[in-house]
């Protein structure tokens, strides 16, 4: 067997192509959620530990005078905001509000978070870019 | 007896109050699903000391199961009755339940909410008495219910509760005294300690409780009968009432109790006491009345667990 240029080149272009196609993990960045009920401390922490034990969750920071949290997401995760707001409402406490940073891909006027089965409607439509790209929304 | 001794080692390190809300009154069940937390309160009233432990654990959302077993450090000589909202004021085990049937967030940092409280408890020790043997109690049952007001600056709570206990075996054992609590409490948090999470969180209440014991009854078995038990070489009782029954005067009573309490929680760790004192405080007998009672307690909570 013989070392060709040409072949080597021709390889690594195949698998720089796949790569650029590989599929993409749900991919929630960041998410800043209002949380309405959070008075104390004890909530605080507790809804805290819930959401850290959530898959794909890397960090939780509270602030109980905003009624905020803020989350961080590892890359490749599964995460849904649906999974979120459940586990808020089991402690009894009331989601509203969120900002997110995800990538996704728009589908018409949609947004859809790759890998997620979530999509909102943002109303507008980014004819220009097809590929998925990373998107800071807000979420009622 | 052997669970006492259990629930108490388990219980020396981590501890709890009544957790979010007041160290005497009524409050709402917290705990979210696999949520625990265990406390131990030393409960002191005139003449009558005793430490509580307590462990509790979020079924589901809105659902949480409480086992206490508070045991007396130091007897009085009369029979009392419940005078916390969360534990019985007498020795005995006793399981709890509580539903949040009523939960809404209307704002940043607050809440409005109700909890339905059910529970059943019995005998754990024999109480001696100045005037007779122990009471040999048959188990009892609790109702209350709380709901309160929460927020960053502002708490109110108020609440209610009624425990009896029970006279199917009437002619073996005794009945101690039936007692309805019932409390309201406002809280804060004063400006100066109102830190964003993760700060020690203090909150102050002021506390008033109101209750009324019923007398405790002690059953006279009929002559030639083997029911009841032995009462010893104890004074003589009073007559029996028509029913058979002996009503002893020196049991239960009214009184409405005020005082200032506060929370403190700090990672997993509340910290939780107070003071009442009596406004009004009417024994039914010859009993002295209270002019004080005081909570301390520690609450370690175990939280996140679900997954």
């Amino acid at each position: 067997m013989t070392f060709s240029w040409t072949s080597w080149l021709r390889g690594m272009a195949l698998a720089g192509l796949l790569l650029a196609v590989a599929p993409v993990h749900a991919e929630y960045l960041r998410i800043q959620l209002r949380v309405y009920g959070l008075d104390c401390e004890l909530c605080a922490r507790g809804v805290s530990a819930y959401i850290q034990r959530m898959a794909g969750v890397k960090s939780v920071d509270v602030s109980l005078k905003k009624g905020l949290l803020e989350i961080v997401l590892t890359p490749g995760n599964t995460f849904k905001i649906s999974d979120l707001r459940k586990r808020i409402r089991e402690n009894g406490f009331r989601p509203m509000e969120a900002t997110v940073t995800a990538i996704g891909e728009f589908n018409g006027s949609r947004f859809d978070v790759l890998g997620s089965d979530e999509s909102y409607e943002l109303g507008r439509h980014d004819t220009k870019t097809k590929a998925p790209m990373e998107l800071t929304f807000d979420v009622h | 007896m052997i669970f006492l001794p259990c629930v108490f080692c388990l219980s020396v390190v981590p501890v709890w109050g009544d957790g979010e809300g007041p160290a005497f009154g009524y409050s709402t069940a917290i705990l979210g699903p696999g949520n625990a937390s265990v406390e131990t309160a030393f409960m002191w009233r005139s003449g009558v000391a005793m430490f509580g432990p307590q462990v509790s654990y979020g079924l589901m959302p809105n659902l949480q199961i409480s086992v206490s077993a508070p045991f007396h450090l130091d007897h009085g000589d009369h029979p009392t009755g419940r005078f916390t909202a969360m534990m019985p004021g007498d020795p005995q085990v006793e399981v709890l339940l509580g539903w949040r049937f009523f939960h809404k967030s209307p704002a940043i940092g607050t809440r409005n909410e109700a909890t339905l409280y059910a529970g059943l408890s019995g005998l754990t020790q024999d109480v001696p008495r100045a005037d007779g043997p122990p009471l040999r109690r048959q188990p009892g049952m609790y109702v209350a219910i709380a709901a309160g007001h929460v927020s960053r600056r502002y708490d109110v709570w108020a609440g209610a509760g009624y425990q009896r206990y029970g006279t199917w075996s009437q002619g073996i054992d005794d009945r101690q005294s039936s007692s309805l609590l019932t409390s309201f409490v406002v809280g804060w948090r004063p400006s100066f300690f109102d830190h964003d999470y993760p700060k020690p969180d203090v909150r102050f209440f002021w506390e008033t409780t109101g209750d009324l014991i019923g007398q405790a009854q002690r059953d006279v078995p009929p002559p030639g009968s083997s029911g009841g038990h032995d009462h010893g070489t104890a004074p003589p009782p009073p007559p029996p009432n028509s029913s058979g029954i002996v009503v002893l005067p020196n049991s239960g009573g009214a009184g409405i109790f005020s005082g200032p309490t506060f929370l403190i929680t700090y990672h997993s760790v509340a910290f939780q006491g107070g003071v009442l004192f009596a406004l009004w405080n009417q024994p039914n007998g010859l009993q002295p009345p209270e002019r004080v009672r005081a909570v301390a307690g520690v609450t370690y909570y175990f939280l996140g667990r679900h997954k």
